[in-house]
């Protein structure tokens, strides 16, 4: 693709710079091994169209009202819920850790996940459920420390990023993204 | 003929782990390049690709144009790279700390060639200008194009590609001149 006109390269020096940059870079094909090894040790359920999902279409939806609340309980919890929570549902990886409890106002929505690197962004891995007849949604998260990347789904179409912890840097899927410290 | 980007999409959608070879076979040297010449060196450029290699196999349904698979991928690899870079410079293992005489112009080994003088020069340079020139001029993006892969504004971004070239001018010049 050429360059646009208004910065056009007119100089040799940088004409010449261009020219070995572009020359190809042989990679090591080992590198396409490597990352199917770590596809199939990681995740042999992947990827997430198995589950029925077009994640593109989850990006298309608008905001909805939701407010977030994240409590992080040590232990068996000296800091309560502002509401009872329910059992947590099945983790892949997570009898032990951290009780991470996430709360979601969100009444309008008819189902709710959350998809984070705790459990490979696997849709169906982690739903809320709903704690009373005022739309909020609840789940209980067992958690290493560590830091985790992570994003509620609703009604399986649309991202809402936790306002309550910090966005992520940056977004390698070009969603709104969390990162909850675990420590 | 050769399957479609968005052929072999669907079938690694549909559980095909060979479908995915064929992709990362497809564009691991085509932007090998980029990120060789972001981090510097083969062994951190080959953990870049494929970090993006997996994460866009987790994300694959995110994927809204199947057929511009090569595009989101270069996406994932240009936010991997600013990963590895940022952690490099954190071990303090990046070509900015090479000594200042090299860069400056000062006595080199006499190995050394016209790729590597790039090389340095290019890690002389702060990241945001070396990303910008290698997005503009080597990957020949448009503006709006950076823009929107790496969050920054246009006029920023012209500013970094002609601070990168008045930069890599000045380092280069005795050694094209030589």
């Amino acid at each position: 693709m050429p360059a646009e006109r208004d910065d056009r390269i007119d100089d040799e020096v940088l004409h010449r710079v261009v020219a070995e940059l572009r020359r190809p870079v042989r990679l090591d094909p080992a590198v396409d091994q490597r990352a199917l090894d770590e596809i199939r040790s990681e995740a042999p359920g992947w990827p997430a169209s198995r589950h029925g999902h077009r994640w593109g279409a989850w990006l298309a939806g608008g905001a909805i009202a939701a407010g977030l609340l994240l409590a992080v309980l040590p232990g068996s919890g000296s800091r309560q819920p502002a509401i009872a929570v329910a059992p947590a549902a099945p983790m892949p990886a997570a009898s032990i850790g951290r009780a991470i409890h996430l709360r979601l106002e969100a009444p309008a929505s008819s189902r709710v996940a959350v998809v984070g690197d705790f459990n490979n962004w696997d849709p169906a891995a982690t739903p809320l459920r709903p704690a009373g007849d005022d739309g909020t949604w609840v789940v209980e998260l067992r958690l290493k420390p560590g830091r985790y990347h992570y994003t509620f789904l609703i009604d399986g179409r649309r991202w809402e990023r936790d306002p309550s912890e910090p966005p992520a840097a940056e977004s390698d899927f070009g969603a709104p993204v969390s990162v909850l410290t675990v420590s | 003929m050769s399957d479609s980007d968005a052929a072999l999409v669907a079938r690694t959608l549909g559980g095909d782990l060979g479908a995915y070879a064929t992709l990362m076979a497809r564009y691991r040297d085509k932007f090998g390049g980029y990120a060789f010449h972001m981090l510097g060196n083969r062994e951190d450029a080959q953990e870049a690709m494929q970090d993006s290699f997996v994460r866009a196999y987790r994300g694959l349904g995110a994927c809204r144009q199947p057929d511009r698979f090569g595009a989101w991928l270069f996406r994932i690899l240009v936010n991997r790279c600013r990963t590895v870079r940022r952690r490099l410079q954190r071990d303090r293992r990046f070509d900015a700390d090479l000594p200042d005489d090299i860069a400056a112009g000062g006595p080199r080994p006499d190995s050394f060639e016209w790729r590597d003088e790039i090389g340095l020069a290019l890690g002389r340079l702060r990241p945001h200008y070396r990303e910008a020139f290698l997005l503009r001029y080597v990957e020949g993006l448009e503006y709006s194009e950076m823009s929107e892969m790496t969050g920054a504004k246009e006029p920023a971004l012209r500013m970094r590609v002609k601070r990168a070239s008045d930069q890599l001018r000045e380092l280069l010049r005795d050694v094209h001149a030589g």
